[in-house]
């Protein structure tokens, strides 16, 4: 008994029988199980944080080295056109009064107006294929919350869908990319009464920086080049935001037509993104009983 | 082992953790094919497990498994349909992936460079091979998803490029470990003492 107690491989398949239990219990929701990684921050954050500002500092040096002719010219052109658009935007800026001012008499509400915006950076990527979950530095200390059955389309500087919040920490979240197998959303060609499909990751497609489309109406089909955003179907996401564009399109099959999408962004070129969480009347409009089955079955 | 040592090989130990951890989650693009990259904490396990045994393998695997599934843990689907960020994925696959690597051949060939690499090669090949196996039996599980991705893409896209990756970084890991530390001319004293004494060696520090 005593020999097999010290026996290496005993004791290891005993440890990972117990990991195992801890990632089965870990995995449903609310469990406590996925609160004991928190203290691991407190070593390694103030570590990332030294090795990202060295290696953007060494970043930085490198490009003032080799850039910095290029950058002197560019920033020449900047400049002017700098003096251009603050021109234009004096003369938006009074268009904008007038705008508001009507849409206050008409009662427009634009779409992302019913959305607070919180910007973020992200702290750290994905370290493989499959470990893909991205942590970005925004998490309920700073009002974000995430209830049961939500979930939160995070966007690019332009506006475009680059994944979703999957989990929200204290002071951080974890994203769900959009080319990430896990990811679906429902989208529509951006046009009035725009045929509406499925978009999802793939794991063979995510390679070459593709989504696949699926739940095509044969007789509504996309052509290559068509502009994608997402269709508001569910709740989940606000409508029109900018997904890509349909790259191919596979009719072989007319029971199941499916195309490829290159998104506009990717999240893993991009160093700040920004989360659209619903304001709290929103809130209430998408967690009513009855609409999460809807939810699941459109963006999820 | 003597104070100064042990102190040495712990201090230089979470060193390279730290910063090869933080580094893969935090510049993982320097070096891509096909866009997997160089999964350094994976072969800085295999090679700690194989060159300086079981005990500092299992120990370095762990923490590294930990810190993994902080930074980037994976996603899975749940059987609702949910997708969820996993708790102990990494602490699980780095401990295998530990195990496997000190006992890769140790017993019938002295630890040399040479098998070093090989075992770098043959447990990221089972890693793969193993991971999307897995990864395709529980989306058949699952009904409304799909693993778009047959062997031979796995092996074509996934599994070589990963593996030629892998082997590539671990030519400067390998020499780091060697050279630089945790222990001095790249051997764990340990190791030489406990030829010939059996299963529970490995417990002796």
């Amino acid at each position: 008994m005593k020999r097999l107690l010290t026996n290496k491989w005993f004791i290891t398949a005993v440890s990972l029988l117990i990991i195992l239990a801890v990632i089965i219990l870990g995995s449903f929701p609310g469990s406590p199980l996925n609160n004991i990684l928190k203290p691991v921050g407190g070593i390694v954050n103030p570590v990332q944080n030294v090795v990202k500002s060295t290696g953007n500092s060494l970043s930085d040096f490198w490009v003032a080295l080799t850039d910095g002719m290029a950058i002197r010219k560019q920033n020449e052109e900047l400049r002017a056109e700098i003096a251009e658009l603050q021109y234009q935007l004096n003369m938006r800026e009074e268009a904008a009064i007038r705008y508001e001012e009507l849409q206050e008499a008409f009662h427009i509400r634009e779409t992302l107006s019913n959305y607070d915006v919180f910007g973020a950076t992200i702290l750290s990527r994905e370290s493989d294929e499959w470990f893909a979950v991205i942590r970005a530095g925004v998490g309920y200390s700073d009002g974000i919350t995430l209830e049961p059955g939500q979930s939160l389309a995070v966007v690019d500087v332009r506006m475009n869908i680059i994944g979703r919040v999957i989990e929200v920490n204290e002071y951080d979240s974890n994203i769900l990319p959009l080319l990430h197998e896990g990811f679906s959303i429902s989208g529509k060609v951006n046009a009035v009464n725009g045929a509406t499909f499925i978009i999802r990751g793939d794991a063979s497609l995510k390679r070459d920086g593709l989504c696949l489309v699926t739940g095509i109406n044969p007789d509504v089909v996309p052509s290559p080049g068509d502009e994608i955003v997402t269709s508001g179907d569910g709740g989940l996401f606000p409508q029109g935001i900018p997904i890509g564009v349909i790259e191919t399109v596979d009719t072989s099959n007319e029971l199941n037509i499916t195309a490829t999408l290159r998104p506009y962004s990717d999240i893993g070129d991009l160093n700040d993104i920004f989360i659209l969480v619903p304001m709290d009347e929103m809130t209430d409009e998408f967690t009513e009983p009855g609409d999460p089955n809807e939810t699941a079955a459109a963006d999820t | 082992m003597r104070r100064p040592q042990l102190i040495r090989k712990i201090a230089v130990y979470a060193v390279y953790i730290l910063l090869i951890t933080t580094f893969q989650v935090t510049f993982p693009g320097v070096v891509s094919i096909y866009g997997l990259y160089p999964d350094l904490m994976f072969v800085m396990v295999v090679l700690c497990a194989y060159m300086f045994g079981f005990y500092d393998g299992i120990v370095v695997g762990a923490l590294v498994g930990l810190i993994r599934d902080y930074f980037s843990a994976p996603s899975i689907r749940s059987l609702d349909g949910s997708v969820i960020s996993s708790v102990g994925i990494g602490l699980f696959v780095m401990i295998a992936v530990a195990a496997l690597g000190s006992s890769f051949f140790t017993k019938r060939i002295e630890r040399n460079f040479l098998l070093a690499f090989v075992s770098v090669v043959v447990i990221t090949l089972l890693y793969k091979f193993v991971g999307h196996f897995v990864i395709y039996i529980w989306t058949s599980v699952l009904s409304d998803v799909t693993y778009n991705m047959d062997m031979s893409q796995a092996l074509i896209r996934s599994i070589l490029p990963q593996t030629a990756l892998n082997l590539f970084a671990s030519v400067p890991l390998y020499l780091m470990l060697k050279f630089m530390g945790p222990y001095k001319g790249g051997v764990n004293p340990v190791l030489i003492d406990e030829k010939g004494k059996g299963d529970n060696s490995w417990l002796i520090m």
